[in-house]
């Protein structure tokens, strides 16, 4: 997959830019605050319909501006296809793919396939698991689009539950049934995140011993406070009933807590090299190569699931790691993709690609 | 901010549902631009409607007496009632011609976060209709949100220990529509309820 052409209105810095990236390596230079990062947002919020830096869609519509603009040129093995997305201060968004209006955004996915590696990914091993939680749905989107619905239902289900346990309403039968429907996605979510896992581990030890140049036992790991021992690999009915028995059990507490305190909001993915928990016991650099090598492995899994390349984002990442690992980066980076890297400093970059010029609202 | 009574106009306008300030500043120099007459009859449709429409006392579907059109009609099956969450999704269901049951307007879909609960809506009229109309079926046609889901369970939980058979739309692939055509999105959902031939 490949952007062939974008074109951003309002969107961040860019009051108006028409760009046409190489199909290869763009490198997109320029000093911190010209907008490089803007650039490879607005290519993530494509495949993803959400930013990969701000919580709220708000965010990236200029300051001056009611509404942002992407359109963009998507090119794939067998079709092109033209994105457009208004996403207004006031209101839904609106979307059109070859003109045609969507009745769901969400339909865009899929569309644009995308694997982003941002700065904070570096610390992807020792932050919070919420941070890991997210991407395991995120690459489960970017593998299975239907995804989305069910990881915006079960947010949906648990804010519910949650406004109802607020609420000291003590009706039972409305409990039992947001723990029905909060089961339900679970089991979904849950059955996703699972496949992801499966899915991405043998890729995850191939791609670290390319970048850490050694083999090592390097494993995703995934703790459920509802599942007692190792987590087993079942359909979401079975994932669902087991949150379903747990919610259950756990219903004082929830009630006393005001708040939906098990369920796979609150699981914790890791990840072990050899029998160490990779959080705790390993070197900042060895974190970091899982970090990288997991993002790699994400790019393959969705490659061969889909025959297709995703094009791959790395915004200012190089310069945050030591020449060794950076040079074992650009080493294992897949070939016949599209990508874009940033940086402040092209001196730092090792590998070479269509140079653009980043600044004053243009790139060039 | 414009002369108070053009002001006035654009900030009612913009309360009303998917109407923003932008739109409803059209709305109202478009008012303020057509025939007075023409203006003078969106003002009383929006009077008349107020004034002479009323909810059915037995469905809360709208109507102009003490019964909408529906549950005036003889002819209907009396022992099928299809519960929705609004009586526009009425107007929907009739538009099929395949319906010839009654309805029941629930008011909206279980939402703790805006603080509608069992409560808030119409359960407990629909308990009542039960115990004297002889109801056999209740269709659930909530809408296919979580919302709607959870109202959908609310109803099966609730009803169906009183023997009465209760069923839930089903939701799917577009008729007539090309599989190539459908987005994934549903096309998952639809693989995911499918059904045995």
């Amino acid at each position: 997959m490949r952007v062939d052409w974008l074109s951003l209105v309002d969107f961040r810095s860019y009051r108006a830019l028409d760009w046409r990236p190489d199909p290869t390596v763009n490198l997109l230079i320029g000093p911190n605050g010209a907008g490089k990062t803007n650039v490879l947002e607005s290519i993530g919020y494509l495949a993803s319909l959400k930013s990969f830096r701000s919580a709220s869609d708000s965010d990236v519509i200029s300051r001056w501006s009611g509404s942002s603009v992407i359109r963009a040129g998507i090119g794939s093995i067998d079709r092109e296809r033209l994105i457009e997305i208004e996403i207004p201060r006031e209101g839904g968004r609106r979307t059109q793919v070859d003109k045609t209006k969507l009745k769901r955004t969400a339909e865009l996915l899929g569309v644009l396939r995308v694997v982003a590696f941002l700065p904070e990914d570096l610390d992807l091993v020792k932050r919070g698991p919420a941070y890991r939680r997210d991407l395991l749905d995120d690459i489960a989107v970017q593998l299975w689009p239907s995804a989305y619905l069910d990881q915006s239902e079960y947010d949906r289900s648990v804010r519910q539950r949650n406004a109802f346990l607020k609420s000291g309403d003590r009706d039972e039968v409305t409990l039992a049934v947001w723990d029905s429907r909060l089961a339900q996605a679970g089991g979904r979510v849950m059955a996703r995140r699972i496949r992801v896992i499966e899915t991405l581990t043998p890729l995850l030890a191939e791609s670290y011993s390319v970048i850490a140049s050694e083999d090592a036992q390097v494993g995703i790991t995934y703790s459920a406070s509802w599942i007692e021992g190792a987590v087993p690999s079942v359909s979401a009915g079975e994932y669902a009933d087991a949150i379903a028995r747990a919610l259950e059990a756990r219903r004082r507490v929830d009630y006393e807590r005001r708040m939906t305190t098990v369920g796979p909001h609150r699981d914790e993915p890791g990840f072990s090299i050899g029998e160490r928990d990779a959080r705790t016991q390993a070197s900042q650099g060895e974190q970091r190569t899982l970090a990288l090598a997991m993002k790699l492995a994400a790019h393959q899994a969705i490659t061969q699931a889909l025959s297709e390349t995703p094009v791959l984002l790395l915004d200012d990442v190089f310069s945050e790691l030591d020449p060794n690992r950076a040079e074992a980066l650009a080493g294992a980076l897949p070939e016949n993709t599209q990508t874009l890297v940033t940086s402040a400093r092209p001196e730092d970059l090792p590998i070479s690609g269509k140079v653009w010029s980043v600044g004053e609202g243009d790139v060039g | 901010m414009f002369e108070g009574p053009v002001q006035r106009l654009i900030d009612e306008l913009s309360r009303l549902p998917g109407i923003g300030s932008k739109s409803a500043q059209r709305l109202a120099f478009h008012i303020l631009a057509i025939e007075k007459p023409d203006a003078l009859r969106l003002a009383a449709a929006i009077n008349d409607m107020r004034d002479q429409v009323t909810l059915c006392e037995r469905c809360f579907n709208v109507a102009a007496g003490e019964l909408c059109s529906i549950c005036r009609d003889q002819r209907r099956d009396d022992s099928v009632v299809c519960v929705v969450e609004r009586p526009q999704d009425i107007v929907v269901v009739e538009r099929t011609q395949e319906y010839r049951g009654g309805y029941h307007v629930l008011g909206g879909s279980l939402s703790p976060i805006n603080g509608v609960g069992p409560g808030q809506l119409r359960f407990d009229e629909l308990r009542a209709r039960l115990q004297t109309e002889g109801i056999e079926e209740l269709i659930v046609a909530t809408n296919p949100t979580v919302e709607g889901d959870a109202t959908a369970m609310y109803i099966a939980r609730e009803f169906k220990p009183l023997g009465l058979r209760v069923t839930r739309l089903a939701s799917g692939l577009p008729v007539g529509g090309d599989l190539d055509y459908a987005d994934e999105l549903t096309l998952g959902r639809a693989l995911a309820g499918r059904s045995e031939l």
